[in-house]
Formats: C-alpha cells, sequence, structure tokens
C-alpha cells in the first residue's frame, strides 16, 4: 500500500507542477493582454514619454512574448517575482506581507464550511422530505443564494454597527501588537506565544469575516452532502445495512456518509480552494489586508509582475488543496484505491 | 412507455410541497421577465430614464419597492432585471455544461492519456480564480452582454468537467457498467446509455444551483464594467451598488437581492424536485 | 446545530475578552482612511493619500501661505532671485529624524534623486532646471534653462530627503554608483525633517504616524501623538466605524449620500477642502459632432446645471462643489471674475444648433462616465435626457479608469464626452491647465479635448515665460475668455472635497472661511494643524 501511495502523490506533484506551469503560461499572455500599457499606468499621466520607454525596457515589454516569458522564468528561479507596479515593492515582499492574512481567514472560513455544512447535510438526508430536511435545505439555500459582499454587508451592520459586539475592521483592534510571527495567523502565533488577550482579539476579528465568507460554502455543502447521502440512502448496501438492524448512527457515518463523500469532498476542495480568490469582497469590506484584495488591484493597475506573482500563489494553493482533496477520494472510495494499487 | 414514467416521474415530483413552490417561483418568474414590459409599473425605468427629484425615496404606494439613486423605480427594474438574468444564465449554461460534461465523461470513462491531456488543460483553467479568468477574456472583447456570457461560460465548463469526471470514474466501476462492457456494448454505447444517465442528478443538481451563480459571477462582471451595461437592468449590479448606501437606503439592496434569492430558491428547489423525481424514477 | 451554537458562544466568548481594556493609553491618536495606495517614495508620490504622507513626513523649501495664496518660505528661510538664478538660504535649526542636521548637499540629492527616478512630479522640473548645486552647507542655488514663472511653486513639490541616511541604504541597483537610490529603503521607511516620522507602512493596509517633537517650527499640544492612515476601506465600513466613535476622519470619496447621513448626526461635522480644481465635462474637439464649436455650445447651453449642483449638495450650506464660469477655480491666481456662469438656455442651445454643420439626428454622442466614480453615471444620465432634447442620439458608456487612459491616447477611440476631475498639483495655474489644453500635451486623461488651438497654445506659453504675476493673472484671465469662447469643455462646478470629521477632531485647515487653508489639495492635511483633544 505504502509505495503505491507514495508513487500517486509522487504523479500527483508532478502534474501540479506541470499545471502550474501552464497556468503560468496562461495567465502571462493573459496579464499582458488587458488593455492598458503598463508602464504608462504605473507612471502616471505626467511622465514623459522617455520614461515610459525605459521602463518598458526594464519590464522587457518591447520583447516578444516567449522572450518575455523566459526572463520570468529565469527571474523567477532567483526568487524574484519583480517589482509591483502598483506598490512600487517587490512582489515577493507584498505576497509575504498579504498571503498569511488571507489564508488565516480562508482556513476558518474552510473549517465552518466542514464542521457546520456537512453534519447539516447528513441531518437533512436522514430526516428526507420532513420538517427538519426542509428547514435545513432553506437554510442553506440562503447561504448559496446570497451573494458573499452581501453577506458581509449585512453581518457588519448587525454585528458591528446594531448589536456593537464585534470590531468592525482589521485583524487586531488598535493599539494590540501583533504576536510574534511564527505562521503569520495571529490567531495561532498568539497562542503559541501564550497572549490570552492578543489571541481573543484577533479572534473576534476573523470571526465575522470567516463566517460572510464560509456561507456559501456552507449552504453548498450541506446540500450536496444531502443529496449525495440521500442517494446513496438508496443504494441496495444501505438498504441491506438497514435490514440488518445496524444503528442509524453506524449506517449514517459508515455507510451513507462515506460514499457520498466522493463528490462532496470534490466539489467541497474546490469551493475550498476558491476562496482564496473570491475572498476580495469580504477583504475590502472588513479591511482585511489580505491578498485577494491585492489580486484584484493588481489587475485594475494593470500591475503586470503583480497579476502573476498573486495568481501563481492563488494557483498553487489551489492545486495542493485539490491534490489533497484527490487522494483523500481516491482513500474513500475503496474501489478505486483498489484499482489503483492493481495499476500500480 | 414513456407517458408512463413520466406520470411516475411528476406524481413523486408533486407530492414533494417544497418542489412545487419552486416551480411556482420559477414560472412566476419567467413570467415577470417575458411579460415585463406588461406587468412594470413604470417599464420607461428600465432604459435611459432621469428623475431626479423623486431620486432615492422609499418604498411608497407609487413605488412599492421605492426608487433608485436616478429616480427609476426599484420594482420595475427588477422586473426587467429578471429578463437578462434568466437569458444570461441560460446561454452560459447551454454553452459550458455540454462542453464540460463530456470532456469530464470521456476523461474518466476512457482514462489513460485523454484523461491526462483534458484533466490538466481543465486544471490550468481551474486553478485560476474566477473573476480573474473572466476579467481578462472580457480584457481584449468589447463589454457587451454577448461577450459577458462568452466570457462566464470559459470559466465555468471546467467545474462540470472536473464533477463528470469524478463521478463518471467512480460510475464506471460500478456492477451495471462492468456488466455492460462483459456483453460487450461498445464503449461509447456505454457511456451515453448507462454512464451519463446515472450522472445527470449530480448535475442536474449543479446546475440548479449554477443558474444563481452564473447571475452572480455575472454581476461582479457588470460591477466592473465588463458586463451588462447600465442602464441595461441588472440585479447583482443593482445590489452591489445599493450596498454602499446601507442602511440609510436599505430598499436599494434589500429589494433586488431578495429578488435574486427568491430566484435562485426557484430554481433550486425545481431542480431538486426533479432529480429526486427522476432518480426514483429510474 | 450544536456545533453552530458552539462557534456562536465562542464568538460571543472572544468579544467578552476582546472588550476587557488594554493598558491604559494616554496617546491621543487620529485615524483616517484614504484610497490604497499610500506612496512613501518622495520621488515617486503624487496621488492624494501620498501628499498627505510628504506634507507630514518631510518638509519643502517653500509651503502655500495659509490663505492668501502664494508661497511662504519654509526650510528656506530666505530666497533671491536673479534672472534664472534661484538662492535659497536654508534654516539652520532643522534636523532630519536621524539627527542629521539638514545642508545644502540633502537639496542636490532630493532633486538628483527625484530626476534619476523620472516618476512622480520630476515633470515640473526636468525641462526647466538646468543645473542645482550646494554653493554652501547652508545654501543652494537652483538655474533654469529659461524663465519659467510656475518653478516656485513647483518646489512646494520638491520633499528634501536625508541624503546620509539614504545613501547608507542604497541597495544594488540600475543607479550606478547610487545603487538603487535607496527605493526600498525610502519606499518603507520616512528620512525627513516632518512633524510626523513614519513608524510602520503597508502601502495597501496601514500607514503609522508618530509626532516629531522635536521638528523645528512648535507643535501645538492638542495635535494628535500618533497618526493611523488606513487604505481602501468600504463606504459602509467608514460609517460603522465613524457611527461607533472608532474613526476620525473619513475620506473625500464617501458618497454625498453617506456623508449626508453621517453629518446629521450631533457628534460629526464637516471639514472642506476647496479652489485647486474643477469637475471637467470634456468634448473630443476633433470628432464629428463636436468638431464644430456650435455644436459644442449648443450642448454646454443644454445641460441642467442646477440638476448638477443639486446631485453634489450634501447639507443646506456643504455641496461638493460650486458652480464654475471658466477653467480656473474661483480664487485661483488669473480666475476670470468677469465670465458668466452658465446656465440652462435651450433657446440659445437652438440657436447655436442651427449654425451647426451637423445634423443631430445622424449623429450619436458617446457619453461615457468613470466606473470607479458612480456619481458620473448620474451626470451621464442627466447629459443624455438634456441632450436628447436637442435631437442627438447618445450612448452612455461605463469605462474603468485603467481603460479609459488607454482610450484617450487615440482621438478615434476618445469618447464624444469624458468626465474628469482635475486638481492643481501645485498652487499654480499652470499646473491645472497646460496639461489640458496645449496641443503637445493631448491625449492623455487631462486633455481628452484634443484641442489644437494656437491663441490658446500662445497664451499657456506666455504663461509660463511671463515672470511678473499681475502680468500673468491677465494672460490667465485672457485665456480663460478664449477656452469658454471655444468651448472644449463644459465648465460644471469648481470642486470642493468634503471630509466628516468626529465632533471632537478640529483643524484650522480645514474649517472656517478658508483663512487658514493652503491653496493646494492634500497639503490642509498636516497633522500639526490638527486638534484631537
Amino acid at each position: 500500500m505504502s509505495s503505491t501511495f507514495f508513487k500517486t502523490i509522487g504523479i500527483r506533484l508532478w502534474t501540479s507542477a506541470l499545471v502550474l506551469v501552464g497556468v503560468s503560461i496562461l495567465i502571462f499572455c493573459i496579464a499582458r493582454v488587458i488593455p492598458g500599457d503598463p508602464a504608462r499606468i504605473a507612471l502616471g499621466p505626467n511622465a514623459t514619454q522617455e520614461q515610459v520607454e525605459l521602463l518598458r525596457e526594464r519590464l522587457h515589454l518591447n520583447e516578444s512574448l516567449p522572450v518575455q516569458y523566459f526572463e520570468f522564468v529565469r527571474e523567477l528561479f532567483q526568487g524574484d517575482l519583480g517589482m509591483s507596479l502598483y506598490t512600487n515593492r517587490p512582489v515577493t515582499t507584498d505576497i509575504g506581507d498579504f498571503l498569511p492574512a488571507t489564508l488565516e481567514l480562508v482556513v476558518f472560513a474552510g473549517i465552518l464550511m466542514v464542521v457546520v455544512g456537512i453534519p447539516l447535510g447528513v441531518l437533512a438526508a436522514r430526516y428526507r422530505d420532513k420538517l427538519t430536511d426542509n428547514v435545513v435545505r432553506l437554510l442553506s439555500l440562503l447561504g448559496v443564494v446570497t451573494p458573499t459582499f452581501v453577506w458581509a454587508v449585512f453581518l457588519m451592520l448587525i454585528f458591528a454597527f446594531y448589536l456593537e459586539i464585534l470590531p468592525v475592521a482589521g485583524r487586531l483592534s488598535q493599539g494590540v501588537d501583533p504576536p510574534p510571527g511564527v505562521t503569520g495567523f495571529y490567531t495561532i502565533d498568539a497562542l503559541l506565544a501564550g497572549q490570552w488577550s492578543t489571541f481573543g482579539d484577533a479572534f473576534s476579528h476573523i470571526i465575522l469575516p470567516a463566517t460572510a465568507l464560509a456561507l456559501t460554502g456552507i449552504g453548498q455543502t450541506a446540500r450536496l452532502t444531502r443529496a449525495s447521502v440521500a442517494e446513496t440512502y438508496d443504494k441496495p448496501y444501505v438498504e441491506m445495512a438497514q435490514a440488518y438492524g445496524f444503528s442509524d448512527r453506524r449506517i449514517a457515518s459508515k455507510y451513507a456518509l462515506r460514499p457520498a463523500m466522493i463528490p462532496s469532498l470534490t466539489i467541497m476542495g474546490l469551493d475550498f480552494a476558491a476562496m482564496l480568490g473570491g475572498a476580495f469582497l469580504v477583504e475590502a469590506v472588513f479591511a482585511w489586508p489580505g491578498l485577494a484584495r491585492y489580486g484584484v488591484e493588481t489587475i485594475l493597475h494593470k500591475d503586470l509582475n503583480g497579476i502573476v506573482g498573486t495568481v501563481l500563489v492563488i494557483s498553487a494553493f489551489f492545486l495542493i488543496v485539490n491534490m489533497l482533496v484527490d487522494i483523500a477520494v481516491a482513500w474513500l472510495n475503496p474501489r478505486i484505491r483498489l484499482q489503483k494499487r492493481w495499476a500500480g | 412507455m414513456v407517458a408512463i414514467l413520466r406520470s411516475e416521474a411528476w406524481y413523486k415530483f408533486r407530492r414533494n410541497k417544497l418542489s412545487m413552490v419552486g416551480l411556482g417561483l420559477v414560472t412566476l418568474i419567467v413570467l415577470l421577465a417575458v411579460f415585463a414590459p406588461l406587468v412594470a409599473p413604470y417599464p420607461t425605468h428600465a432604459g435611459a430614464f432621469v428623475d431626479f427629484v423623486n431620486a432615492s425615496q422609499p418604498p411608497s404606494a407609487t413605488n412599492w419597492f421605492g426608487t433608485d439613486l436616478i429616480g427609476r423605480d426599484i420594482l420595475s427594474r427588477i422586473f426587467f432585471g429578471y429578463q437578462v438574468s434568466l437569458v444570461l444564465s441560460v446561454v452560459v449554461l447551454v454553452i459550458a455544461v455540454p462542453i464540460g460534461v463530456g470532456l469530464g465523461l470521456v476523461a474518466g470513462y476512457f482514462g489513460g492519456w485523454i484523461d491526462y491531456l483534458i484533466m490538466r488543460v481543465t486544471d490550468v483553467f481551474l486553478s485560476i480564480p474566477p473573476l480573474v479568468l473572466a476579467m481578462a477574456i472580457m480584457g481584449f472583447l468589447e463589454p457587451t452582454l454577448l461577450n459577458a456570457m462568452m466570457a462566464v461560460a470559459v470559466m465555468w465548463w471546467p467545474w462540470y468537467a472536473r464533477l463528470a469526471y469524478n463521478l463518471s470514474r467512480s460510475e464506471s466501476h460500478e456492477g451495471y457498467v462492468l456488466a455492460a462492457e462483459v456483453i460487450g456494448a461498445p464503449k461509447w454505447h456505454v457511456l451515453v446509455r448507462e454512464v451519463l444517465p446515472n450522472c445527470l442528478p449530480a448535475v442536474f443538481t449543479k446546475i440548479t444551483l449554477d443558474v444563481g451563480f452564473v447571475i452572480l459571477i455575472a454581476s461582479s462582471l457588470s460591477f466592473l464594467g465588463l458586463g451588462v451595461q447600465p442602464p441595461t437592468p441588472d440585479l447583482g449590479s443593482m445590489v452591489a451598488e445599493g450596498a454602499q448606501y446601507l442602511p440609510d437606503m436599505w430598499w436599494m439592496t434589500v429589494f433586488p437581492a431578495f429578488a435574486i434569492l427568491i430566484a435562485v430558491l426557484g430554481f433550486n428547489l425545481l431542480g431538486d424536485g426533479l432529480r429526486d423525481a427522476l432518480d426514483q424514477g429510474r | 446545530m450544536r456545533t453552530l451554537k458552539h462557534t456562536v458562544s465562542a464568538a460571543a466568548l472572544a468579544a467578552a475578552i476582546a472588550t476587557v481594556p488594554l493598558a491604559a493609553d494616554a496617546q491621543s491618536v487620529l485615524r483616517l482612511d484614504e484610497v490604497a495606495v499610500g506612496e512613501l517614495d518622495p520621488a515617486k508620490a503624487t496621488d492624494f493619500a501620498d501628499t498627505m504622507l510628504m506634507f507630514n513626513a518631510y518638509d519643502t523649501l517653500l509651503l502655500p501661505a495659509q490663505g492668501t495664496g502664494g508661497l511662504v518660505p519654509h526650510l528656506a528661510s530666505d530666497y533671491s532671485v536673479d534672472g534664472n538664478d534661484f538662492t535659497f538660504t536654508l534654516r539652520d535649526d532643522v534636523t532630519f529624524e536621524s539627527g542629521n542636521p539638514l545642508t545644502a548637499d540633502d537639496v542636490v540629492y532630493s532633486y538628483d534623486r527625484l530626476i534619476a527616478l523620472g516618476q512622480g512630479f520630476s515633470h515640473l522640473f526636468r525641462d526647466h532646471v538646468a543645473s542645482v548645486e550646494a554653493v554652501d552647507d547652508n545654501t543652494v542655488r537652483f538655474t533654469l534653462n529659461a524663465p519659467y514663472a510656475p518653478f516656485l511653486a513647483a518646489l512646494t513639490r520638491l520633499q528634501i530627503v536625508d541624503s546620509q541616511t539614504a545613501m547608507a541604504n542604497e541597495l544594488e541597483g540600475d543607479y550606478g554608483e547610487r545603487g538603487d537610490y535607496a527605493q526600498a529603503y525610502l519606499s518603507a521607511n520616512s528620512a525627513g525633517t516632518g512633524a510626523y516620522t513614519v513608524t510602520d507602512h503597508n502601502p495597501q493596509e496601514l500607514t503609522l504616524l508618530a509626532r516629531n517633537d522635536d521638528y523645528f517650527i512648535d507643535i501645538p499640544e492638542g495635535a494628535p501623538d500618533e497618526v493611523r492612515l488606513v487604505y481602501g476601506l468600504e463606504g459602509a465600513t467608514v460609517r460603522t466605524l465613524m457611527s461607533r466613535g472608532e474613526h476620525d476622519i473619513s475620506s473625500q470619496w464617501l458618497a454625498p449620500e453617506i456623508i449626508r447621513a453621517l453629518a446629521d448626526r450631533d457628534d460629526m461635522h464637516l471639514f472642506t477642502e476647496s479652489g485647486t480644481g474643477g469637475f471637467y465635462i470634456k468634448m473630443n474637439t476633433q470628432r464629428a459632432p463636436l468638431d464644430d464649436v456650435h455644436c459644442r455650445r449648443a450642448l454646454a447651453h443644454a445641460l441642467d446645471y442646477d440638476s448638477v449642483i443639486a446631485l453634489i449638495q450634501i447639507t443646506d450650506e456643504v455641496a461638493q462643489g460650486v458652480p464654475a464660469n471658466g477653467p480656473l477655480p474661483a480664487g485661483m491666481l488669473g480666475a476670470n471674475p468677469d465670465l458668466p456662469v452658465p446656465t440652462r438656455d435651450m433657446a440659445a442651445a437652438q440657436a447655436e444648433l442651427a449654425q451647426c454643420a451637423y445634423d443631430p439626428g445622424d449623429q450619436t454622442i458617446e457619453i461615457s462616465w468613470i466606473a470607479e466614480v458612480p456619481l458620473e453615471e448620474r451626470f451621464a444620465l442627466l447629459m443624455q435626457a438634456n441632450f436628447q432634447e436637442l435631437g442627438f442620439d447618445t450612448e452612455v458608456v461605463r469605462v474603468p479608469w485603467a481603460l479609459f487612459t488607454e482610450r484617450v491616447t487615440q482621438v478615434d477611440t476618445t469618447p464624444h464626452i469624458g468626465q474628469v476631475y482635475v486638481r492643481a498639483t501645485t498652487p499654480d495655474p499652470d499646473a491645472l491647465i497646460y496639461n489640458m489644453y496645449h496641443s503637445d500635451v493631448a491625449g492623455t486623461w487631462q486633455s481628452t479635448e484634443w484641442l489644437n488651438d494656437p491663441e490658446v497654445d500662445a497664451l499657456l506659453e506666455a504663461g509660463r515665460s511671463t515672470i511678473d504675476q499681475d502680468e500673468r493673472a491677465q494672460i490667465y484671465r485672457d485665456l480663460g475668455a478664449r477656452l469658454v469662447e471655444l468651448q472644449p469643455t463644459i465648465y460644471a462646478f469648481d470642486t470642493q472635497s468634503v471630509y466628516v470629521a468626529r465632533g471632537a477632531v478640529e483643524a484650522e485647515t480645514l474649517m472656517g472661511d478658508g483663512s487658514n487653508s493652503y491653496s493646494l489639495d492634500g497639503a490642509n492635511f498636516m497633522f500639526r494643524h490638527m486638534d484631537v483633544q
């Protein structure tokens, strides 16, 4: 088992690298097709034509696309993603600053999505067509059909504006120093350093944005789980298990949930990974200093290096999550796992 | 035979009250959209119309849902907004679903290098944030409704490919498929007649969910100036623009958001009902 | 469901922890916001947020005078003009935040750096200044190529950098001996003489500034000890923060409705800043039918100016602008008070239209508005309604800013109508209108008129080369009259920036009749003039 399992992972790693190259080529071309002269936009309307030409030269913009790409890859291997034309800082610095904040937000939202969404879905499937089912379906639908930024604004209005029980913006209250950076996640760093009040502060700041970001995913997860579990409840082996008189709980977790998780898990993985790119509006509303906001700004400012760098990081994250999901799918579905073993 | 099956499915469908509610909502929305010029209290407000004197008015007897910043009746614009949203969603899904499901099924069922090639291309598209991809596509196209639909479709098909791929991979090891293969049925035949129908319930579920998502994504595009062009009403843009005036002018956000919610709710309930009915009818 | 309950109670717990008062904080803090990003490098700073940072962390040789217009010495204690030579004597009591004393070498370094990097406000100097040299430790001389009247005003944009600190922090780079010209260092740290020093800077998130008690001018007691400048807050977020008393001054970019809602509260008041620019409805003078002056005038007569003003009205007293009568805002050098304020006059519009060579029915006029400025959609729709009354077919187009700047580089893709806010970058009329109307600089977002008029060009050049201020004023008055006659632009209103502030915050430069205001946008946000006690 273990050797084939690692071989599977090895193949997945190789494939992911290949896809990442594909992404880099695609986004590299796209970044250069968005209208607007990046050098002109970066330098502002008062710059002279010579200055613009100079910057175009420095960015290799007068070269052909393949040459530009080659230059980009060469610099990438030196750990250099170039200067952001938007913030005037190295893109790697920007990403290093903004990525942990977004990751923390996305991880919290992902946890909410799984911990709330799956039980709701199983509950609905177990009591299909009963009141519980209908209530869960309506609630999860509400989550799914309301735009994330509307959730963000409404949550902020309710909990920060009217009730005033949660903070409005940022990652920490004014006057609270960030905990010593280990992971870049303020909550975890604060725990590691034993700073309880900082942890409480960081945690209270992340609740609203993470919830706003997670609500769509929670609804989606609950719905998918319900659909898949409901379907497997009709499968002969579950009916048989019921006939054997296995307990409801055992049937739900072992026979109904596990196979039902396969399609759900795939979609959940995609949803989770997509959060990193979709966090933009939440980050904007809660003034969360994250990467998604940076990414959209770089597009609007046609910041070539910023766009390519951000998209590469988001894509890498996406691919890693996906790889983990695929491995989980292989592990959950004995038949696929078996086939892998034969194939190996 | 078909009639019996249909009536049996219809019976199953009718049994669930929520499904009927969904059918009712969808019917209502489609009717409102089709007959918007007749039922809207102020049909001219869907186009270029300015009345600053009556701008930003809260709901009243003359404007049930209030007016927007330009003095247009929000109720009327919601009806016309349904028109745009429905057309957009249908076109996007009509393009994206067959491409995605087709590629996903082929990849999952045949495996080998076809699988590898198709799924890696899918991965490339999937791993770029959707909004970035759509913005980039819109970057070199004129910002029109049609191009917005193309852009959304391009970012949409990989999701179906991925779903169909996983389904067909797991289905292709089910007993009935193996049985069909053993008795020597041609692969294409097995794919279309055995694997595809069994993947449809999940695809249906996703389609019903997606009608709403297409509306949402298209509206983010509109908001960035790349999709539906004002003054054509768009529900998503109405919500996005109104959101900055909360809570004081709540009606600009709440009613369009509610309209989106009702539409997506309707399609979801309908889709769920269909899925259950078809599933058990098989 | 149980899980959900857990989450909620955990949230309540966290909130309880968070509200435990933190260590007593005697520091007074000023919190405000602007759009991202904040550029801290003096050689690159141009935007509003950048300007705020510059006027607090750095100083310049001259400053705009408060209230009166004109310039006053600042880092310079005195200056003399001899033909094209400008000699500045530096104050001897100024030190940088590093403790280094200010010397003439710092001025030379700052100037060389600005020109070498070629960004920011380098265009104000590069074609006009021949040389800058340190005569001695305390004296610096600028020599111009030719008479250039806007030069002194431009010096309000030359921030003086601590050359020793900068040189100690130069990394490898493209500038030979100067390495990267300390770009990496100065984009993250301040190295100035300013009343505030930057303690933390993240260009997309937040800049923290702390009061510099060694400043060469006494800072009043009430000025904030610390300033938190936050970037990129949404309107709804600012509104919530302000209602909770967690924010002091909003940005000027809030929608009028939000400002109004906040201003209605007793614990808020409004700050204003005006006299530096206008809102310009620019017509492409090289595309039919607007290449005919009569068609342009017809449109200008047809616009409902009262409705435009009503749209920017915030309270009975305060609006985001006042009716304009020409290219220069009232109060600026050369503004022409004799020009009439335009009003809607359909009879006059029809009369002009009759003389226009084009038949309105054959023409579609493209009215663009900038996607990032939702208010412009309302102006666009108003114009659409007004112009349709003349029989013109119109098309309203939303254009994102980046696309707009690209489209205006070609005559054929420049929309018939563009709407742009323009503000003078220095306290001098040249900085406002040269880049709008000189035929050499057509095809930028400021000059979407593509105006090509020899008389206008000549007046603009005369305005630059004439030194006497009274003569210059007359030149710009003539220019204003000529431009109103040519009507390349509909002068809709002189802009006034409006900010919401917490009642406890006062700022002499942003309140009252403007008698303490600087005639340069953003300079009024010198935090040393504010009182947060």
